[in-house]
């Protein structure tokens, strides 16, 4: 307890914001920054292992030798256009705070040189020989005394590496877990904004609890035969938009309120304006594999997401039940290419999918063209009036997906691009309505730079240039 | 060899109420002299001329001769292990009634006065009787006659007859733990012949009391308080297996049998796997820990499983003793071997792993799936076990004591697990071989020094094992097109510990005259060295994507897995494990003890005892982990006081008072994780020892014979008890089970024996009522307006843990000693209690009352053999488990009949039935 008090009055600054900083993510502020000293710089010289703080400077190439750690109440910040190459599978163990604030000019590497050589990313990889999913480093472990993660312009590469006994043990995490950043501590901040995530094994992101926002990153090749991309736990509050998921193991957003702490507040994720494409394909278990997933006492909101050639639709859970009373969805767009995927968008009992999902009026393609009147959450129906209807015309995405690539073959973005061609039936189909949790504080460095509010083209990427901005 | 029957015995016989009369003739009782228990199953003979008669003695003691002939007879007794009796002359005179003669029998100087040696007879129920009237302490003894005719097989189904105790069941239905006046396994301590045994569970200090096959027993206590002079780690109850010593005369039995399980049919065949595929060392442990196993590494035979529609079970055993070298020698040897096979079928309802908010409803248990389990499980127990004693002379004594006992586990689970509301399914095999030994020896010496001064000794070396080599399960699920099926994980463990000791006991006996009263100081000591090696290494791969998508499953010899990623393959990693560690434990005890009568009638046992304890752990952690290594030291004194107050030669009042404690295991004191099926559980560091103050007062009525009635009171009040519930620890997001101290426990009750016999009929019943009572911490979910749905830590009051209000035994016996016929209908009842503690408010596990029927019998045949058979569980009733929430309305649970409550457990045995031939010499 002392030491989380330290670790607090060392963040004193971004303390001061996070308690008189906006709680409603609409109020705009203008509150005079602290200074932040560029505390010990940190050198390049020499791979770094142990115990870390400071400052790694801009432009600098650092490489990771062994297990670094940010001991409580220490705070590593990462400037602008640094380099990370983990090597000897370590792993950065965060028990104080991570800051890394890369910009859309000098965005922020943390990846593996070696495998960065042979990243593949030519549509139907074999996944069991593909490095993406070979765990080439830990990850980043936060414990549950770190108070802040922020990742901005900040590429996070090939981590799942299982972890040996002694890094588990810096984290309170058993031997073996393979998650590529974990977070748990539900009154921490977990900042991902305009960044990347490539690879994984395990869940990429697993969110056992905290104040997260997810904001215009894009994720591939996550997770290598389950686990899904943004595993949210019980006990976690906070926004998911404008991200970019392509070919995700299965989920690219769950949330669930399994393993809530005592007194934490119920899981709660709004999910607006996300672009899936050919994710769930990669988990070994039936029924499972949608773009989002809620579950298990977990509420929220997906509003305006687009969903293409995904397994399953968007999958509101029976059992264990999510807070179906307090969840809701529309505004929805489903495109498939097969029927196998057409079919599944209301995901049925037929496929063993556990699914509660109500159309809705909102949703594209309008369900009354082909679902049978009277129709109930799970019935099979026939998806044939949909099949290859609606395509949501990508700027460079061929729809449907030429024959010689199976859907589960697109894994990553590659050289695609997924903002939508004027004329796509997806702009302006979107409602903007929805309010988003603001879990976390606005601030260009202690929280979320931008929070894009729901923007009335459907999926990541709007025509008027706001949204996600990874493309080309 | 010298077994001549006049030598051995001690006993005198007494013929008592001798009457004689015309044509019906003769009738009588034949009690043991020392003791006036009726000796059952003596033979008399009756002679004049060329007349002959023979008779048994009842159970009671008496004997009838009818429609002899007026005139005058010749009247002997025989009874194995007493001499014959003189000859006596008795007449039956004309008339159709009964003239009286008494004789009063003293026959005296047949005991080896230089010979210490104690009661012939002693596997006879009437001897039981004696020495609990007798004893200090208050005890409840199953000799071995009792034993041999009981319908169980093993130590532990044996228990539940013992007034007071519940035998938890392993999932083939066997009894496998002692629960002791509510107390659970964890309050109770098991000895062998008095010194107490390590146990080869991978993580308790109880020991499984199924290892033991009953045959090897002489006698089985339950002693309910202690003395200074005993452990002091016993709450509910001390189990005292007291095993067979070198009788008196030439003793050899042998007897073997077979039966089978209805439980297994061709619909239903026992499932069996090969016994030489499973590979006894982990690649980790061929390899080394710098080893990446891949699925090449794994054998395949023990996941391959061939069917048995009806297997026999077979049992033998045979006992051979007696004593050389003019009785100085004595020697017995038992072997016993028992091979089962047993199973289960079970559904389980399982509730999710935390409670929701249903609706309005807070902290509502939802099922999540349906458990269909079906185990085939093999049993192979092997026990030996000698005793060598030499008597140097009538002041100097030494014997050996070896035991050697050995259980072979060969276990298949199969799991359909159908996700509830969904018809997703997964079908699960498991395979599972655990082998368990106990090896003790035992050298003993016994010294009388003087008159007034005795030296009793022992040292004692004692090693227990148990291995689960390649416990190994696949998994696979329904695909989304019916008929079809997706490879899911394949784990295999390896998991082995050792738990050794090396322990020296030294009791000095020291009895004066003081006022011209006999008093008895004792001061005795010990001190045991216990280490404990665990050792476990957990595998767990996946399906490859075959072409970049989920493997389809044909079986598991085609199904192909890899390490995900492939370096979690590597030993460094599935070694690292909280359950590897070990641990030493120095006990040093001393005590000093008094024993005298205060008034004739009021004898008085007191004294102290003081134990020292000091623990010590290393595990496999890094230096980054608090906590990796550590010690704990406690010193208690354990004062004890027992009053016995004879009112006359047959009633006693007891009043006894002991402190007592509970070590935790040693594992729940090093703060490492286990991943557990709810939550983690993790050690805790800061865990104190349990000490209890218990109370006894009991009334004891012998009328003689095997009769008996026992009424008695407890109460306990057990201080820092210990009980898993849920902690944050380490952090606001950590959430473990853990073993926690919570204040004050109570447990108090009453119990009533009543054993009683009218000719060849018996009845036996005892009653126990319990109450306990602790208070712990569960969480609670609840809807809170700023939260949703969240929860918070209540405390809830509630039972002990498997302590159930009402336990019951009836029995009625029917015993034939003329025509050699013993029969037994057992009857066992177990009240609710609760069998799982739940980490959250008012689900805990609830077991229903239930009641087990089972028979027994034995008919001599030829003079010295026997037929005998055993029939266990009549009624075959299904064992059923509640959370006490009501069903969920409209929903097609199975097995519903309540309003108030789930059934989410519903366990079936079948019957056992098993037949043999007993020779005895």
């Amino acid at each position: 307890m002392k030491k989380l008090i330290s670790s607090a009055l060392g963040l004193l600054p971004a303390l001061v914001l996070l308690l008189t900083g906006c709680k409603k993510w609409d109020e705009k502020l203008d509150i005079a920054q602290a200074v932040v000293q560029v505390a010990q710089p940190i050198s390049d010289a020499a791979p770094l292992c142990g115990a870390i703080k400071g400052t790694m400077l801009a432009g600098k190439t650092y490489t990771i030798g062994c297990d670094v750690t940010i001991n409580p109440g220490d705070t590593l910040f990462i400037q602008p256009g640094a380099h990370v190459n983990v090597t000897n599978k370590s792993g950065i163990f965060v028990q104080g705070s991570l800051i890394s604030l890369g910009t859309k000019t000098a965005p922020i590497w943390i990846t593996v040189d070696s495998l960065l050589k042979l990243k593949n990313d030519a549509p139907n990889q074999d996944p069991s020989k593909d490095p993406a999913f070979s765990g080439g480093w830990a990850g980043i472990y936060c414990a549950p005394t770190c108070p802040m993660l922020i990742l901005k312009w900040t590429h996070v590469e090939f981590g799942g590496a299982g972890l040996s006994i002694s890094q588990g043990a810096l984290v309170n995490q058993s031997a073996g877990q393979a998650y590529s950043i974990l977070f748990q501590n539900p009154k921490g901040i977990f900042v991902m904004e305009d960044s990347w995530l490539y690879g994984g094994v395990d869940d990429p992101i697993r969110i056992s609890n905290g104040k997260i926002c997810f904001i215009r990153s894009t994720f591939e090749k996550a997770g290598a035969k389950g686990g899904d991309c943004l595993n949210c736990k019980g006990g976690t509050v906070g926004d998911m938009a404008y991200n970019l998921f392509v070919g995700v193991a299965t989920n690219g957003q769950k949330a669930s309120n399994k393993g809530q702490p005592v007194g934490a507040p119920q899981t709660n994720i709004n999910m607006w304006n996300n672009t899936f494409v050919s994710c769930g394909y990669r988990q070994i278990q039936t029924g499972r594999g949608a773009n989002i997933d809620i579950e298990e006492g977990a509420r929220g909101k997906a509003y305006n997401n687009l969903m293409v050639n995904c397994k399953f639709g968007l999958r509101i859970v029976n059992n264990p039940a999510a807070d179906t009373a307090n969840t809701r969805y529309g505004y929805n767009y489903e495109y498939g290419d097969s029927l196998s995927v057409v079919n599944q968008i209301y995901p049925t009992n037929a496929a063993l999918s556990g699914g509660w999902t109500n159309p809705q009026l909102t949703d594209i393609p309008d369900y009354t063209t082909f679902l049978p009147a009277n129709y109930t959450y799970g019935e099979t129906y026939d998806g044939t009036p949909i099949l290859q209807k609606n395509n949501p015309q990508f700027y460079n995405f061929p729809l449907p997906v030429p024959n010689h690539v199976p859907l589960y073959g697109i894994q990553a973005v590659g050289g695609y691009d997924f903002r939508l061609q004027a004329g796509s039936p997806a702009i302006g189909k979107g409602y903007t309505g929805l309010t988003p949790l603001g879990a976390v504080p606005i601030d260009p460095k202690y929280g979320v730079t931008e929070m894009t509010p729901p923007g009335i083209d459907i999926g990541a990427f709007q025509s008027n240039g706001t949204g996600n901005q990874h493309h080309p | 060899m010298s077994f001549n029957s006049t030598k051995c015995l001690l006993l005198f016989l007494c013929l008592l109420n001798f009457y004689t009369s015309f044509a019906g003739g003769v009738k009588g009782k034949v009690l043991d002299r020392q003791t006036g228990e009726p000796l059952a199953g003596a033979t008399v003979q009756i002679s004049s001329g060329s007349f002959q008669r023979t008779t048994s003695v009842n159970l009671d003691g008496t004997y009838t001769f009818k429609n002899i002939p007026e005139g005058s007879y010749r009247l002997t007794v025989k009874y194995v292990g007493y001499s014959a009796t003189e000859e006596f002359t008795v007449s039956v005179a004309d008339g159709d009634k009964f003239s009286t003669r008494n004789v009063d029998l003293k026959e005296e100087g047949k005991e080896l006065e230089q010979v210490q040696i104690t009661s012939t007879g002693k596997e006879g129920d009437h001897n039981a009787r004696g020495l609990e009237k007798n004893s200090a302490v208050l005890q409840n003894i199953l000799s071995q006659k009792a034993i041999e005719l009981l319908p169980d097989v093993t130590v532990a189904n044996a228990l539940q007859r013992v007034p007071g105790v519940v035998i938890q069941r392993s999932s083939s239905g066997e009894g496998r733990y002692a629960i002791i006046r509510g107390m659970d396994e964890r309050y109770n301590n098991t000895l062998v012949n008095g010194v107490k045994i390590p146990s080869p569970d991978a993580k308790y200090r109880y020991v499984p009391m199924d290892l033991f096959p009953s045959d090897m027993l002489e006698r089985l206590e339950v002693i309910k308080s202690l003395t200074p002079a005993m452990e002091a780690d016993a709450v509910g109850g001390t189990m005292n297996l007291v095993m067979k010593t070198a009788p008196q005369h030439f003793v050899f039995n042998i007897n073997a049998a077979t039966g089978i399980s209805t439980l297994f049919t061709s619909s239903r065949p026992f499932s069996a796997f090969s016994h030489s595929a499973v590979n006894d060392k982990s690649p980790a442990e061929i390899n080394g820990n710098s080893y990446t196993a891949t699925q090449k590494d794994f054998s395949t035979g023990n996941l391959n499983f061939t069917g048995k529609s009806q297997p026999w079970n077979t049992m033998a055993g045979t006992t051979i003793g007696g004593r050389l070298l003019h009785d100085k020698l004595g020697i017995i040897f038992s072997g016993s071997y028992q091979n089962f096979y047993r199973g289960s079928n079970s559904d389980f309802l399982v509730p999710n792993a935390q409670p929701q908010v249903v609706g309005n409803q807070d902290n509502q248990s939802v099922i999540s799936d349906l458990y269909v389990r079906r185990y085939s499980t093999q049993t192979t127990r092997v026990g030996l076990h000698n005793n060598i004693d030499y008597v140097f002379n009538n002041k100097n004594k030494i014997s050996l004591y070896n035991m050697y006992i050995h259980m072979n586990e060969f276990q298949t689970r199969s799991t359909y697990d159908s996700v509830y509301l969904n018809k997703l399914s997964d079908n699960l095999m498991r395979s599972r071989l655990q082998k368990q030994s106990i090896y003790s020896s035992t050298l003993i010496g016994d010294h009388t020094l003087s008159n007034q001064f005795k030296v009793n000794w022992k040292g004692t070396y004692a090693i227990a094992k148990s291995a689960v080599p390649d416990m190994a399960e696949y998994d696979y699920q329904s695909g989304s097109t019916p008929g079809t099926y997706i490879v899911q994980d394949l784990s295999r463990i390896w998991q082995h510990n050792t738990d050794k000791d090396i322990a020296g006991y030294l009791d000095l006996l020291y009895t004066p005259s003081i006022a011209g009263q006999k008093v008895e100081f004792s001061l005795g000591g010990m001190y045991r060295n216990k280490s404990r090696d665990n050792y476990y290494n957990d595998y767990s791969l996946s399906p490859v994507l075959t072409g970049g998508q989920p493997q389809q499953w044909k079986d598991y010899n085609d199904a192909t897995y890899s390490f995900s990623p492939a370096g979690n393959g590597a030993g460094s990693i599935t070694t690292a494990n909280p359950n590897t560690y070990s641990s030493h434990e120095n006990v040093a005890a001393g005590y000093g003890q008094f024993k005298f009568a205060l008034t004739p009638k009021l004898e008085v046992l007191g004294g102290l005892r003081i134990e020292h304890t000091r623990q010590h752990f290393t595990t496999v952690m890094p230096e980054s982990f608090a906590g990796r290594y550590g010690s704990v030291e406690y010193t208690d004194p354990l004062p004890s006081l027992h009053f016995k107050y004879a009112l006359n030669d047959k009633q006693n009042i007891r009043l006894s008072y002991f402190r007592s404690i509970v070590r935790p295991d040693f594992y729940e004191i090093i703060p490492t994780e286990n991943v557990g099926e709810i939550f983690n559980i993790k050690g805790n560091d800061s865990l104190r020892h349990s000490k209890a103050d218990n109370i006894d007062l009991r009334y004891e009525l012998y009328p003689g014979g095997s009769d008996q009635l026992l009424l008695g009171v407890f109460y306990k009040n057990i201080k820092d008890p210990i009980e898993y519930a849920i902690v944050r620890n380490g952090g606001p997001s950590a959430q473990f089970l853990m073993p926690e101290n919570f204040g004050n426990a109570h447990n108090y009750g009453l119990e009533a024996v009543y054993t009683k016999f009218f000719g060849p009929f018996g009845i036996s019943a005892n009653y126990t009522y319990t109450k306990s009572r602790i208070t712990t911490t569960k969480q609670f979910a609840y809807k809170d307006p700023t939260l949703g749905i969240t929860s918070k830590i209540v405390d809830q009051s509630r039972p002990l843990q498997g302590q159930a209000d009402h336990i019951g035994n009836l029995s009625l016996l029917y015993k034939n000693p003329r025509i050699g016929l013993d029969l037994q209908l057992a009857f066992v009842y177990t009240g609710k209690r609760i069998i799982q503690v739940s980490p959250y408010y008012n689900l805990d596990y609830w077991q229903l009352g239930q009641g087990v029927l089972d028979f027994s019998f034995e008919k001599r045949f030829l003079k010295h053999f026997y037929f005998y058979g055993k029939l266990n569980n009549l009624t075959n009733a299904p064992a059923k488990t509640v959370i006490y929430q009501a069903p969920p309305a409209g929903s097609a649970f199975p097995d519903q009949s309540y309003s108030d409550k789930t059934v989410v457990g519903k366990e079936i045995y079948g019957l056992n039935l098993l037949g043999g031939f007993r020779y005895k010499f």
